[in-house]
């Protein structure tokens, strides 16, 4: 019993708990990749972007940062909208490798602006610690957890509503799943790679501050999420939002339960491999079953 | 005399260090430029024949394998051999997946092999690094020492790019070619797909491997910073895509003048007044973004797209 | 190939002619990783460097009235960019010594390829790996950050000393922090302590709580925490107390910093945590000198060798003055000698007591804000540490380990 609940505190709440960020993340990358058929290296430097306007935000009103959450989601927008126009847009007829390599280049500047506008020092979103509550004896679970978990899954439903119940979220799965196709659902291109870039810039930005609403605010945060992001995307299938969001939940679970003492008392893997353990599930699951959970599209 | 002569060292070093981007960016253009498999694992391999070349010549010590103080005719060969054995066994399990699939399996398969090598301390020294890794000609005179270093770099990429140019031009390569652009059509002219997949996988990362014997040379030192993503892999696609995919001159071409840049904007950036202090620093590499974005809009196809055989069907 | 070469050679060439060395210019390359994995922790030390260099300007400068010139390059913690670094500043720039490079692999590549060959002295502010003792350096490599091997041993004694028999220990798989980590494993077990449990952990995770709850398996008296604070060390903090799986810590310098009270709280941390941190006794005037100096800055002067980086600078400049001359052989030569006693006693800050003394061709010993800086044969200082903890103002308390 004391067993079972270490497990749950310490493996499987924490393991929701990354992984809804990782799966926040992964719905823009899974949108890039299906849509406007690119890897974007930038995303992981979208959710920077995103957390240094809230904590600015938040310098300068006395709001929680989950109060300031859409107006800093309204100004990465903005930015990620005006990257497209001025480095994405002129690549929209040449082979996707240029765009890819096009991100690469707005990885470099936007981490750059964020150090030069912000500096490089440690910052807090909520300084201090938070004890968890204690529920029946043995259950422990922060309330920001709580928070993070239950916005998360508003963030996902609203989503879920803009791709089933409007006719630009069809046009946009449908452009996922076949350009041809979305041609005739009369939205133009233009239209659903800007709704796109929408979806993906929110998300990213909300996955950014939840993620240093749980730790802190550096400037290398989201790039070291990029390639977990990655490996839910590919695990939940290309272009596939649902897909992506059960990716990220995934990997960010197994990467907690790796390290779950499950033979004798030491941990199952060296957790100095914990990084390899979201490689390792995206390798297989891209030699078991290359088109996804959710059978994305196989290029 | 002694600020030009500087420059010259400066220079010796910049060739040097562009030579061996070349190696990558022919390795990959070998990879993605004729044959389209979309490798991005460059870091892996990389670190696979530093290490390899690292350990096998470099004297004894107890901080990780090795005292074998091989020659180092020996460290390049192993090097070689076992990227080209691992490549192998990679192209085995990935080669069947296409494109985009092909890349994010290569790039976690890349981090997997660096993660191995960073928490092996035993063999590696993990984070710590090997060091004390002998180089070519060191006992020289300053510049020979680093004269020779660069001919001994520049004589391997030639013979890189004339054995890769050769080999193009031959029916091996017009496979590759025909490959890349219709897989179908290779396929029912009775060529072997999947071999001819596997042979330009490995020898890409087979040359991979070499750059990166030569860079722990170079260094004198190898740890796995010196193999992160973003100078080892993302820096190499860039300099191939700018510089020209499918064209071995435009290969060579993009690792120079790349590294030009990223190395060079420094000297200018330093020159930024000082009460910048050390945000100079991110403002250089805004600039190398900002480069980059410049090359990409004004030469979409890399400063030297690839040049066609003459009378072929059209593929586009 | 040779033409488009010719185009970089060409505007590298105008650009050093027109604004490079400016007549009574000496440039001393300032190799630091700014950007990269550690940039947090750079900044300040980069500060440091900066405002020895600023004393020596404000107070009459070097030799004949020269101006002492700061070239920033950035090693970003990588051996590559770190030797490339290294050759700008020491070809193109024409500097007659390296402060660098932050981290001990960028550092052990650049003085290998780069500085040891060109002849030019090289001092390390923050390089702690005990490889860089061995190497073959012809007596031009210097640093005033004390080997891990020191610290390592350092913290063992203070934690056993506390009462601590059964300790976890955790280490993030880097260059510096595994390094530490092993001495202190090695000196805990030979004074009769136990490790209960050791891991490796990967920085830049967002959660450490799984590798923390099989860490406290067999109720351990705490954790030996070696880790950058930015990267995984207060993240492993919160999850800690957080979840109740630790209370106790004991750490070594990289998780020394005024964010860890910030961003933990202090009165989560009171009583809780010790961190050893080389070489800065507060009780020192030296210290107590240059902390006043560099807090005018608006740094905190308790930021991770932000005074190592004071003093490697600081003892360039007393080496270039005491050579005579911008000639890199003359002040390689020159550096024990001002580090090093006898001499009389210059502290930091104190460039126009220094330049005068030299001037009448006096000795001088500099003591500096880490300590005495006495230089052993491999170009190494002993060191001496202070051990942190939060003091009741919340801030961080500095005692001396005797």
């Amino acid at each position: 019993m004391i067993a079972l609940m270490e497990f749950i505190n310490f493996y499987l709440i924490p393991g929701i708990v990354l992984g809804s960020i990782y799966a926040l993340g992964a719905v823009g990358i899974t949108l890039t990749f299906g849509i406007l058929r690119f890897a974007n290296f930038a995303h992981g430097e979208t959710m920077t972007l995103g957390v240094y306007f809230t904590w600015t935000l938040m310098q300068i009103t006395p709001f929680h940062p989950l109060v300031i959450l859409p107006a800093s989601m309204l100004l990465t927008v903005l930015v990620v909208l005006g990257i497209d126009r001025l480095f994405y847009k002129p690549f929209r007829a040449s082979p996707t490798i240029m765009v890819v390599m096009a991100s690469f280049g707005i990885m470099l500047m936007v981490r750059s602006v964020i150090q030069f506008v912000w500096g490089v020092q440690l910052k807090g979103l909520v300084p201090g610690i938070q004890r968890p509550m204690v529920l029946f004896d043995t259950l422990r679970i922060s309330p920001k957890h709580m928070v993070i978990i239950a916005s998360a899954v508003v963030l996902v439903l609203l989503i879920h509503l803009l791709l089933s119940r409007t006719k630009i979220g069809k046009a946009m799965r449908a452009m996922s799943d076949s350009p041809e196709l979305a041609r005739l659902t009369g939205i133009g291109t233009e239209k659903i790679v800007m709704t796109t870039w929408v979806v993906g810039a929110s998300l990213a930005c909300a996955a950014g501050v939840f993620l240093a609403y749980d730790t802190h605010v550096e400037t290398m945060m989201g790039f070291k999420l990029l390639l977990p992001m990655f490996a839910a995307a590919i695990l939940g299938g290309v272009g596939k939002p649902y897909g992506a969001i059960a990716g990220g939940l995934i990997i960010g679970l197994v990467e907690e339960l790796s390290s779950y003492p499950w033979i004798g008392t030491e941990p199952l893997l060296n957790p100095g491999y914990k990084a390899g353990v979201a490689f390792a599930i995206m390798v297989l699951m891209l030699l078991w079953r290359p088109s996804g959970l959710f059978r994305g599209r196989v290029f | 005399m002694e600020q030009s002569y500087g420059i010259f060292l400066y220079i010796i070093s910049l060739a040097t260090m562009g030579g061996m981007y070349a190696m990558l960016t022919l390795g990959l253009n070998i990879q993605w430029g004729f044959t389209g498999l979309f490798n991005v694992g460059i870091a892996g391999f990389f670190a696979i024949g530093a290490y390899v070349s690292a350990i096998l010549t470099s004297p004894e010590t107890t901080r990780h394998l090795g005292g074998f103080e091989l020659p180092y005719i020996v460290g390049f060969s192993a090097s070689m051999i076992v990227t080209a054995l691992i490549a192998w066994g990679v192209g085995k399990v990935c080669l069947r997946l296409r494109s985009d699939y092909l890349a994010i399996a290569t790039i976690g398969i890349g981090e997997i092999f660096r993660l191995i090598l960073k928490n092996e301390t035993w063999a590696t020294n993990g984070p710590r690094g090997v060091s004390m890794v002998p180089k070519p000609f060191e006992s020289l005179a300053e510049p020979y020492n680093q004269l020779m270093f660069l001919a001994l770099v520049l004589v391997t990429v030639a013979v890189i790019y004339l054995l890769i140019e050769a080999a193009c031009k031959s029916p091996w390569g017009r496979v590759m070619t025909a490959i890349r652009e219709n897989e179908p059509a290779a396929r029912a002219a009775g060529k072997n797909v999947e071999r001819f997949r596997m042979e330009a996988f490995v020898i890409g990362c087979m040359i991979m491997g070499l750059a990166g014997a030569f860079t722990a040379q170079y260094l004198k030192f190898i740890d796995p910073n010196a193999t992160e993503l973003t100078t080892t892999t993302f820096l190499v696609w860039v300099m191939l895509i700018v510089g020209g995919s499918a064209n071995n001159k435009g290969a060579i071409l993009g690792a120079f003048l790349m590294w030009t840049v990223w190395s060079a904007s420094e000297i200018l950036t330093s020159r930024l007044p000082d009460d910048m202090a050390i945000r100079t620093a991110y403002v250089r590499i805004f600039l190398i973004g900002l480069a980059l974005q410049i090359v990409l809009q004004k030469f979409p196809s890399g400063i030297l797209p690839e040049k066609r055989p003459k009378p072929s069907g059209s593929h586009e | 190939m040779k033409k488009l070469l010719a185009v970089p050679v060409a505007a590298t060439a105008a650009l050093s002619l027109s604004a490079g060395v400016f007549a009574g210019d000496i440039n001393v390359g300032s190799v630091a990783g700014v950007t990269g994995p550690i940039a947090e922790l750079v900044a300040p030390i980069v500060a440091g460097r900066n405002l020895a260099a600023e004393h020596v300007n404000s107070q009459g400068g070097l030799l004949a009235g020269d101006t002492l010139n700061m070239v920033l390059a950035d090693s970003a913690c990588d051996p590559k960019a770190g030797v490339d670094a290294g050759g700008k500043v020491v070809n193109v720039e024409q500097v007659v010594a390296v402060v660098g490079a932050s981290c001990s692999g960028a550092t052990n590549g650049m003085v290998q390829s780069v500085t040891i060959p060109a002849g030019v002295v090289n001092i390390s502010d923050s390089a702690t790996a005990p490889s860089i003792t061995d190497l073959e350096d012809n007596d031009l490599v210097f640093r005033v950050a004390p080997s891990d091997a020191y610290q390592g041993a350092a913290l063992a004694k203070l934690a056993y000393d506390s009462g601590a028999r059964n300790l976890a220990m955790t280490y993030s798989n880097d260059d510096y922090n595994a390094g530490i980590a092993q001495v202190f494993e090695k000196s805990f077990t030979e004074m009769g302590g136990t490790i209960t449990a050791n891991q490796a952990h990967e920085p830049n995770k967002a959660s450490y709580r799984s590798e923390l709850s099989t860490l406290a398996n067999g109720g351990p008296d705490g954790l030996a925490l070696f880790a950058y604070y930015g990267s995984s060390g207060i993240a492993i903090i919160r999850n800690s107390l957080e979840n109740a799986l630790f209370d106790k810590f004991f750490a070594a310098d990289g998780m020394f910093d005024v964010s860890v009270i910030e961003q933990i709280g202090a009165d989560n941390l009171k009583g809780n945590i010790q961190i050893t941190q080389s070489a800065s006794d507060y009780d020192d005037v030296s210290y107590q000198t240059w902390a006043e100096l560099y807090k005018a800055t608006g740094n905190d002067p308790k930021a991770p060798y932000a005074a190592h980086g004071y003093d490697a600078t600081f003892l360039i400049a007393l080496a270039i003055e005491k050579a005579g001359a911008a000639d890199r052989s003359k002040i390689a030569a020159a550096l024990r000698e001002v580090a090093n006693a006898p001499g009389e006693i210059v502290r930091p800050g104190e460039w126009e007591k220094a330049k005068a003394l030299l001037a009448e061709g006096k000795d001088v010993n500099y003591e500096g804000a880490t300590g005495n800086v006495d230089f052993d044969e491999n170009g190494d200082v002993a060191g001496i540490y202070g051990v942190n903890t939060v003091a009741d103002d919340g801030t961080w308390a500095n005692e001396l380990i005797k």
